[in-house]
């Protein structure tokens, strides 16, 4: 393979899609990559957002005001002010969701404008592989608020660090804690449960505790059994957010709080192995161990590889990731590093099918527009793969059988024509030569030039077969 | 516009595409087994809570495990079971006869992975085989090709494999320029992987509908829908998620089950002609907890129900083998014990109502599956 083919492979197959000039600046394919793997990904692109603790404020607010408003409602006393500008409890609750709609919108817009215009393809990828790995979805409720802001402040910062560091962070962050309800799961023997028994049925859920050994760490096949299960949603009873008493006067100082009254306290054994009783620390240390688990090693670099390079990815880059996780204790730059030093992972017949995000994001690049992705998000949700909205906590699949259906393809044709129709309408070819590099093949080329117009010359290169791979 | 009004567009566009189905005359005088009825398999993933949606009324120890979540309002079907007040229709299917709940049932996985166990329904195959097709697909391939249909935006496990099965979902509303399509089937001809799709997606280009969110009710109406045509598909496959009610489960499955309950009705009322043929299965990966959870939800388990309806099948009774819920019957003391193989109910109506021989549903469309013997009496 040409060094001009691996420069394509390089913003392609390893990054989100080549802006213009990428090709043209770059001229090491290995040195592209590597230089991406340190720092804080997109630090200065998210500064502006909320934090968690200011959603958990403004969360409690806004609920504070629907309660009330609900006791107006139900108390013919109180009848609500005449004056039509006064800020009735009922006005205030839809100004309050308003408000919270807004958020979200901001954070998805704030994302794919990174996305679409961030130099370090290779660094959002990752970023964005491991959302999809720690899948929270927009369809629990009480998860909404968090989905993004976890990518923010869970997974960008741990992107480059050790494992351990990042399933800690993510496995305390509201979205995760709220989606899989450990918010609400509290010890048979805790505190809280022996004082109120009798009167409340309160106790343990185990959805988070599965989800970390079946999707987050082991696998499905790494060996685990139920009483592992049980052992660890025990262990990490009393791991939860602040209440909306507690985060309703100020900002709560922190997102994540343990509740010694929830938790259950006692020896834990999981996967053979006693963890003391330790509140807090308990969880933390079986979470460690998980993350340097040869299990885990083996599950998450086949996923990453996947991910890069074939859906069914070479054995022998596989292996070298998983041996660089347990030499690394779980350091993450060593296991990109594998696959990226692996030459089977730049074989030139190795290609995946682009997700509809990944299709979407890379027109966007090519095109070098960033537009707000409001205008876009209904292509998302049409085409199967909304932003943070899988339909399970194992994420969005990441095989080419689940997208390239028949059905599939003919709306994600549909959606080239939606993306060529966007303000920006430069030259095809030139977008093409931008967009494939020197996977611009000629029958493609060709038929780029015989377009009637640049916009369905533009639709036809997204609808294009060499468009739909990262090749 | 309101939602209601537009989901009930983006149906619409569903029948109005009928005309488009393309004609497949060559496969139906191939057809083997019985070629003018019908199969519809719909799955619902997350794990259907089978004592909250066929709560066993008369077992003692219902009340005693679900304390707070036990449904005491069920609609009584007689054999000590109800059904929840939210599956209206479904019991006046029942009263006709047309409504069978088979108890007591699971996959053969025992792990409580949702994905492994929806792999293995959708799969068919035991335990342990990992296979990468499934039984739906090998359904179409045995019936000589025979087209099936699974309703769905991304391509099911159920949906792959040898057979010829379409995925449909609506579509947007935009216009595709016929000419592009001329353009693009050059470039497609010669991409191994994606000619194929290609070729379907250029076979529904005037199949155009508004766009629209797809829920269940609309989803086995537009399944409905193509199937009654004469040249419709023989075998269907409809799925929907959200039963995976690990906490404030009573709301959920009220309203989820109200869902599914509709789906049924709109199935029924589009259905009409093929109806008096159909056997529509409504499935789920496992159940759950046989005692409810600290946060009124129930956890993964094992032992779940299926729910057969249609004109064609002998219902107003219980099917299955019923363990009961004492301590000493649960299975792993936390779980309704599974008695029926959820295969021998798929593998009795594709012998007594699809009309399939014994040696291809054994070999072919569920291998590894001897122990599993079709299940037999399901069908009027």
């Amino acid at each position: 393979m040409t060094d001009d083919l691996k420069l394509a492979s390089a913003y392609n197959r390893f990054g989100l899609g080549a802006r213009p000039g990428d090709l043209d600046h770059a001229t090491d394919p290995h040195a592209v990559l590597a230089r991406q793997l340190s720092g804080d990904v997109g630090a200065n692109a998210f500064s502006g957002l909320p934090a968690s603790t200011d959603y958990l404020h403004r969360e409690a607010v806004a609920l504070a005001a629907a309660r009330q408003n609900k006791r107006m409602r139900d108390d013919p006393g109180m009848s609500p002010m005449q004056d039509d500008a006064a800020p009735t409890p009922a006005r205030q609750r839809r100004a309050g969701r308003g408000e919270l709609r807004e958020a979200v919108r901001a954070e998805l817009d704030a994302r794919y404008r990174h996305a679409a215009t961030t130099p370090d393809g290779f660094a959002e990828r990752l970023v964005r592989f491991w959302s999809n790995h720690f899948a929270v979805s927009l369809d629990k409720r009480p998860a909404l608020l968090y989905a993004a802001p976890m990518e923010r402040e869970a997974i960008r910062p741990n992107v480059f660090g050790h494992f351990d560091a990042l399933l800690q962070a993510v496995a305390s962050h509201p979205a995760m804690l709220r989606y899989l309800d450990n918010t609400r799961s509290v010890g048979d023997d805790s505190r809280i449960a022996r004082r109120l028994s009798g009167k409340r049925e309160l106790g343990l859920n185990e959805n988070l505790a599965r989800e970390i050994l079946e999707l987050h760490t082991l696998g499905v096949d790494g060996g685990y059994t139920q009483t592992d299960v049980t052992e660890l949603a025990r262990a990490i009873t009393g791991w939860s957010t602040p209440a909306p008493r507690e985060a309703i006067d100020s900002v709560p100082s922190t997102a994540f709080v343990f509740r010694p009254n929830a938790h259950e306290g006692g020896a834990r054994r999981v996967l053979g192995r006693m963890y003391a009783d330790s509140g807090v620390l308990q969880g933390r240390a079986i979470l460690r161990d998980l993350a340097v688990h040869p299990a885990t090693a083996r599950h998450v670099s086949n996923k990453l590889a996947r991910h890069f390079v074939a859906d069914d990815p070479p054995k022998v880059v596989v292996d070298r990731m998983a041996q660089a996780w347990t030499r690394s204790g779980g350091a993450l730059v060593d296991v990109y590093r594998a696959l990226i030093d692996s030459p089977e992972a730049w074989a030139p017949d190795a290609r995946k099918f682009r997700t509809p995000d990944d299709f979407l994001v890379a027109a966007l690049r090519a095109m070098d527009a960033s537009q707000p992705i409001a205008r876009l998000q209904p292509v998302l949700t049409q085409l199967g793969e909304p932003a943070f909205t899988p339909r399970s906590p194992a994420g969005f699949p990441d095989v080419t059988t689940a997208w390239s259906g028949g059905d599939a393809l003919f709306k994600r044709i549909q959606a080239a024509q939606r993306l060529a129709s966007l303000p920006v309408t430069p030259d095809p070819l030139a977008t093409a030569r931008i967009a494939l590099g020197a996977h611009l093949d000629d029958a493609t080329a060709t038929t780029l030039r015989r377009a009637e117009s640049a916009r369905s010359g533009l639709a036809l290169l997204f609808a294009s077969p060499a468009f739909q791979w990262r090749t | 516009m309101d939602p209601s009004r537009r989901r009930f567009l983006a149906v619409a566009g569903a029948s109005a595409s009928l005309a488009l189905w393309p004609r497949l005359p060559s496969f139906a005088g191939a057809l083997r087994g019985n070629d003018d009825v019908r199969f519809i398999v719909v799955l619902l993933r997350g794990g259907l809570d089978a004592l909250h949606a066929l709560p066993p009324v008369d077992d003692p120890d219902y009340a005693r495990l679900r304390r707070d979540l036990a449904v005491t309002d069920a609609l009584k079907l007689g054999g000590g079971f109800g059904l929840h007040p939210s599956l209206a229709f479904a019991s006046q299917l029942y009263a006709s006869k047309q409504f069978l709940p088979v108890v007591a049932i699971a996959p053969p996985y025992r792990g409580r992975s949702h994905f492994e166990a929806q792999d293995n329904v959708e799969s068919g195959g035991d335990a342990s085989a990992h296979l990468q097709t499934g039984w739906l697909s090998r359904t179409s391939a045995a019936m000589a090709g025979a087209e099936a249909l699974a309703v769905a935006s991304v391509a099911p496990l159920s949906a792959r494999g040898p057979g010829h099965v379409r995925t449909w979902s609506p579509p947007f509303a935009d216009d595709v320029d016929p000419m592009m399509l001329q353009r693009l089937q050059g470039l497609y001809a010669s991409d191994r992987d994606l000619a194929p799709s290609f070729a379907d997606a250029m076979q529904r280009s005037g199949d155009m509908g508004s766009s629209g969110a797809l829920r269940l009710p609309q989803a086995m109406q537009a399944a409905a829908t193509f199937m009654r045509a004469n040249d419709g598909p023989r075998v269907a496959f409809v799925e929907d998620t959200g039963w995976d009610s690990h906490g404030g489960q009573a709301y959920q499955l009220k309203r989820k089950l109200g869902e599914l309950d509709a789906g049924l009705r709109a199935f029924h009322d589009a259905a009409q002609s093929i109806w008096p043929k159909t056997v529509v299965a409504i499935v789920t990966e496992f159940g759950r907890t046989a005692a409810a959870n600290g946060t009124d939800g129930t956890d993964h388990g094992t032992g779940g129900v299926a729910f057969l309806a249609g004109g064609a099948v002998r219902g107003g009774r219980i099917a299955g083998d019923w363990p009961g819920l004492s301590p000493s019957a649960l299975f792993e003391g936390r779980d309704l014990h599974a008695t029926t193989d959820l295969r021998a109910v798929f593998k009795g109506v594709l012998a007594d109502h699809m009309g399939l021989d014994r040696g291809a549903i054994d070999r072919q469309v569920f291998p590894d599956s001897v122990g599993a013997r079709p299940m037999t009496g399901l069908i009027a």
